[in-house]
């Protein structure tokens, strides 16, 4: 190794013309000048590598890799030819051998650690995380605890003998290798002794760390102590309390007594006592009166003493107060502050329902309203007033009061809240475009009561209720989100896509949304027709994917630059985190399936546009195991009641749900990915080869395709026969019981079922092939009947006036878009099964002509097959036929003309009546004509099927 | 009531709920991935996120330290401060702005500053009641998305106790141009 430092190299000097020619892009020069030191010094390999690199820069490629490889084969030490060729490998994007480069030398200087950390940057680049965390973290648990992380533990604990350790992160990378080797009590003295005094940078780092061992140690005694000494120093942090209380009652439990003559704890005096707890959030409640800001901590936490009293079986023994008192001294203090309704949701538990209406009330009693002539009910005054008002109709609907009530009773609440809405536009009138209105919120409210009656009760007029006071709302307020999610999920249900996307863009969605709420999107655009806007909002989901890969390995490189050492494993849980994601894994597997029905034997061949793709029947690239459901599913708020909100248990459900029907997806797309390695333009027909090149292995990956998809199938039906009705603004439901109820999930299956016997036709040849030969045709038949009934769950009109009022069935487009697949995917298999017949016809033609006969007779499956093929066709074109009837009718509808019975709205709401009316319509007639000229180019694909 | 603590990768995936709403008091640029990473990585101390005790995100500060010590004009710097709409009016903005001083302070900083929109009253005023005067206009400091120079910035600064004369916060005369900031 060159010894570092003072006295320069002479290689250096030597190599300095070779740099500055490369430096300079005279690559020729800088060739010629490393030609000419080798003659002289032959062992100079960096000479070698600089000249590497000149052909490299030149086109000489294999030349270059050639030389390189020559040094590499030496396992250098040198700084300069590693350093070169890190330079030249990456150049040629092969970033995997510099780690081999450093593997290498770090193996021949054990204890440089400029080499280590040149293969840990080089690890991160090639994304070897499995390597990289033997080093740095504890992924591969075994081997890091057993080799690496004693081995790191003896280098710093020798760095501290001699007095080394110098820098904060050192400290910190000290602690968490102590931490990752479970050596808690070591790690905590490292924390608690002169080391720790370094730990200055982060806010209470030290206190955070100890607080983390005491707990992992089950010092309890001193997480009481650490957590009471923080909560007096500051008495609004609510992770202390929890601690704090977490702590109190285990040593309650473990029947915990202080020592007698020393110290309570390391962290000082111990609570160890409900007497004790009690009193010391009473003297936080009485400290507090005492601060200039109000603070919400120390009442809070007297909810949650209670709280967990109560858990205990105690009630109020310990004089703490009636909840239902303090609950409304709470809203007295901070009614008027808009998290007032987030704090108080925690402890509603408390309240017995027998008390809801009298809690209510009481609140109400509080607020200063005053009656106006003009309003027959008593309105704020101020913002104050109108939030603490918001606050009492948002708990209202919390305990369930408005579910209580019957439809007249709901439809009068709802033209009040909308009076108050109006009313409270007042107080924003200065607010900017980019705020929000202080009276949203009533708006909200309302909409939520309408979709109640539109879905509990049937009542069809509610939805367009909703839609109207969303889109009022939106006009006052255009940046209130919640008005653009409610309004996207509403339009979705309704199947009118067309709004979405703009509501969609102008929530300005980044990066990690869309992660977590790219789903509202995907979920709809494909299965409603809008297959542009699909495939856009997969890009934009897949852009980010795809950045994530390569921006987090930059990110690990760098915090290990900075010392951030505990951000390394956090960047790396949060890569795996991204690419393991749900949503990732859909929109891959949707945009396939949406590429190939879009181009596949249209603008290209399905063999080409799955080349194109890199599919491959056998690879799956979905770490099923491991999925992460990033989706937040909470991003509309709601204010229902605990019974009917989202549920851990609908989470879990909707995970299952979303990954049963990823896996019929995913293993549709193999299916399809399979068809073009059975036909026979790849292999030579009777080739003795057959069984060892692969064709008849193909033909088992398919039909171990169809038996998992089967199964898969299996476990859908299985899921649904549960029945689950997912909250309203929860996770919306898959396309799966579409699929299934509709008929497509036959078709398809028997259509694969299909491929398998026509490949045995092929394989087999025409002779004895009677039973086989029937079987397809009676395929045929079925198929045709089975696409018939599919078409039949097609008719009807999507938008229709009744009752006064409109009527949509959106789910007559779900079924013509999955028709529209079904079809697709039928022309595929039969355009194999064209490509299968064809050379059979054509051969016995042949010796017809040979053998002069007029009678050689044609085998059945020909005819079979051509009169599936017409059938398909007129099918088809019934199909086209239907959808230029609903184009008409769509065109013909005067929605402007039509008056409602509506007795809600007001005047000048009605015209946004008008507008949502519109955009639905419109969507609609966007939906069918893309269906419609996407089923047009199906049928010309269908034409050119004849044998 | 909140729980003050740093900001980790997992809270990029509930930013969504806060963030959609919350308008951020002093805009930098579009943040992207890579932005918060870089910002953990470098400086993870000056990332603290405010959690409530149902678990929501209330906001977050985001914040850099930079400047040349020898010029005395090593400071803290504040990039983004973030409170969700459902826990403004609570002294929020002020807390996280203290705890990025107090680090700051730390580490020896001169002063603190931060860029706020010229039209953005409501923070303008809000920094000045935190102790932040105006130290310089940062003309044509934001863009508009097509790119096209939207709006001058303040550059608002506040001494710590290093600074004992309160040198760095003495106004510059004359607006400077973006290029012009280091």
């Amino acid at each position: 190794m060159a010894a570092r430092g003072h006295v320069q190299d002479p290689n250096d000097r030597r190599l300095r013309p070779i740099y500055d020619y490369l430096d300079n892009g005279n690559n020729k020069m800088a060739i010629q000048q490393a030609d000419k030191l080798l003659k002289k010094h032959k062992d100079l390999h960096c000479a070698k590598v600089l000249k590497a690199i000149g052909l490299q820069r030149t086109g000489k490629q294999d030349e270059a890799y050639a030389l390189a490889q020559e040094v590499a084969a030496l396992e250098p030490t040198d700084d300069n030819s590693l350093q070169a060729l890190t330079i030249l490998y990456r150049e040629m994007h092969r970033p995997e051998l510099v780690t081999k480069l450093y593997e290498a030398a770090v193996k021949k200087v054990p204890n440089s650690e400029e080499y280590h950390s040149h293969l840990f940057m080089a690890y991160a680049r090639v994304g070897e995380y499995k390597k990289m965390q033997q080093s740095i973290s504890a992924q591969d648990e075994n081997l890091s605890k057993t080799m690496f992380l004693p081995l790191a533990e003896r280098m710093v604990e020798k760095m501290v003998k001699e007095d080394k350790i110098e820098a904060e992160a050192e400290v910190e990378l000290y602690y968490m290798i102590l931490e990752r080797l479970e050596k808690y009590q070591e790690a905590l003295d490292v924390v608690r002794g002169k080391l720790g005094e370094k730990l200055t940078s982060e806010l209470q780092s030290r206190e955070n760390k100890c607080m983390a061992m005491y707990k992992k140690l089950c010092r309890w005694p001193e997480c009481n102590a650490l957590s009471r000494r923080l909560l007096l120093k500051n008495s609004d942090d609510w992770q202390f309390y929890i601690t704090y209380f977490d702590s109190v009652f285990q040593l309650i439990d473990e029947s915990w007594t202080p020592p007698l003559e020393e110290e309570h704890s390391l962290e000082g005096e111990v609570h160890y006592s409900i007497e004790q707890a009690v009193k010391f959030i009473e003297e936080r409640i009485t400290e507090e009166s005492k601060s200039t800001r109000p603070l919400r901590g120390p009442y809070l936490a007297k909810l949650e003493l209670i709280r967990r009293l109560r858990c205990r079986g105690c009630n109020d023994e310990y004089k703490l107060g009636d909840p239902e008192e303090l609950m409304f001294q709470y809203f007295k203090k901070f009614g008027d502050k808009p998290c007032c309704f987030t704090d108080l949701k925690v402890f509603v538990d408390l309240l017995p329902s027998s008390q809801y209406t009298k809690f209510i009330s009481q609140l109400l009693e509080v607020i200063p309203l005053s009656s106006t002539t003009e309003s027959e009910i008593a309105l704020p005054a101020d913002i104050k007033a109108l939030q603490q008002h918001l606050c009492v109709v948002q708990l209202s609907r919390l305990l369930g009061i408005y579910h209580a009530m019957d439809k007249k009773q709901k439809l009068t609440v709802v033209r009040e809240l909308m009076l108050r809405y109006h009313h409270g536009l007042e107080f924003g009138k200065t607010c900017l475009k980019t705020e929000l209105q202080f009276s949203d919120y009533y708006c909200l409210l309302a909409v939520h009561l309408l979709l109640d009656l539109w879905l509990e009760e049937g009542e069809e007029m509610a939805v367009w209720q909703c839609l109207t006071l969303l889109e009022e709302g939106l006009s006052h307020s255009p940046s209130n989100a919640q008005f653009k999610l409610l309004l996207i999920r509403i339009y979705c249900r309704l199947g009118a896509f067309e709004p979405v996307a703009e509501l969609y863009s102008s929530l300005d969605a980044k990066h990690i949304q869309h992660d977590t709420i790219g789903y509202l999107l995907t979920r709809y655009a494909e299965s409603l027709g809008h297959y542009a806007a699909a495939s856009q909002s997969c890009n934009f989901a897949l852009r980010f994917f795809h950045s994530n890969q390569k921006d987090t390995s930059e990110y690990i490189i760098q915090a290990y630059k900075y010392g951030a050492f505990e951000k390394i494993p956090e960047f790396i849980a949060f890569r795996n985190r991204l690419n393991s994601s749900l949503h990732f894994a859909q929109v891959r597997t949707e945009r396939m399936l949406l590429d190939l029905l879009l181009e596949a034997n249209i603008s290209s061949s399905l063999e080409e546009s799955i080349k194109s793709m890199s599919l491959s029947p056998e690879e799956d690239d979905i770490p099923w195991k491991d999925l992460r459901d990033n989706r937040d599913l909470t991003v509309l708020f709601n204010w229902d009641p605990k019974d009917r909100d989202i549920s851990e248990e609908h989470r879990k459900l909707s995970l299952e749900e979303e990954t049963l029907w990823l896996r019929i997806r995913s293993l549709t797309l193999r299916l399809v990915s399979g068809l073009p390695t059975l036909s026979h333009s790849i292999q030579p027909k009777n080739s003795e080869k057959t069984a060892e090149n692969g064709v008849s292995s193909k033909i088992d990956t398919i039909r171990s395709l169809l038996q998992q998809l089967e199964a898969a199938v299996d476990s859908g039906k299985k899921f649904l026969e549960q029945k689950i009705q997912y909250p309203v603004l929860g996770p919306p439901p898959t396309r799966m019981a579409g699929f299934f109820s509709n008929g497509s999930c036959q078709c398809q299956t028997s259509l694969f079922y299909l491929v398998s016997d026509i490949y045995e036709l092929d394989t087999n040849g025409l002779e004895d092939s009677a039973e086989v030969q029937e079987r397809i045709g009676n395929s045929f038949k079925s198929l045709i009947e089975r696409l018939t009934d599919l078409f039949n769950k097609c008719k009807g009109d999507l938008i229709e006036v009744r009752d006064g009022t409109l009527k949509t069935q959106p789910n007559l487009l779900e079924n013509l878009v999955f028709f529209v697949e079904t079809i697709s995917i039928t022309q595929w298999v039969s355009s194999y099964c064209d490509g299968v017949l064809r050379p059979f016809k054509s051969n016995l033609q042949k010796k017809k002509k040979k053998k002069k006969e007029t009678n050689v007779a044609m085998p059945p499956v020909f005819t079979h097959f051509l009169d599936y093929v017409t059938e398909l066709q007129t099918l088809t074109s019934n199909v086209i036929d239907h959808i230029k009837g609903l184009e008409i009718i769509l065109t013909a509808l005067k929605l402007e003309e039509l008056s409602l019975k509506d007795t809600l709205l007001l005047q000048e709401e009605k015209k946004f009546t008008k507008t949502v009316q519109g955009k639905v319509q419109s969507s609609y007639q966007h939906s069918v004509q893309e269906i419609g000229e996407l089923l047009k180019k199906r049928l010309d694909t269908i034409k050119k099927l004849k044998i | 009531m909140t729980s003050l603590r740093a900001f980790t990768c997992d809270d990029l995936f509930r930013l969504g709920g806060a963030a959609l709403d919350a308008v951020l008091l002093n805009c930098g640029p579009q943040y992207g991935i890579p932005f918060y990473l870089q910002y953990l990585a470098h400086w993870p101390e000056y990332f603290i996120v405010a959690e409530a005790p149902g678990g929501e995100l209330m906001g977050y500060i985001m914040g850099k330290a930079e400047g040349s010590v020898a010029r005395e004009e090593w400071h803290g710097h504040v990039t983004a401060l973030s409170v969700a709409p459902e826990f403004r009016r609570l002294g929020l903005a002020a807390k996280l702005m203290e705890l990025l001083e107090e680090i700051s302070e730390k580490k020896g900083g001169f002063f603190v500053d931060l860029f706020v929109r010229v039209s953005n009253q409501v923070a303008v005023n809000m920094y000045k009641q935190l102790g932040y005067s105006v130290y310089r206009t940062v003309l044509e400091y934001y863009s508009a998305s097509n790119g096209e120079p939207d709006e001058d910035a303040y550059d608002m600064r506040k001494a710590l106790s290093r600074d004992t004369e309160k040198k760095s916060i003495i106004p510059l005369p004359h607006p400077v141009r973006p290029e012009d900031i280091e």
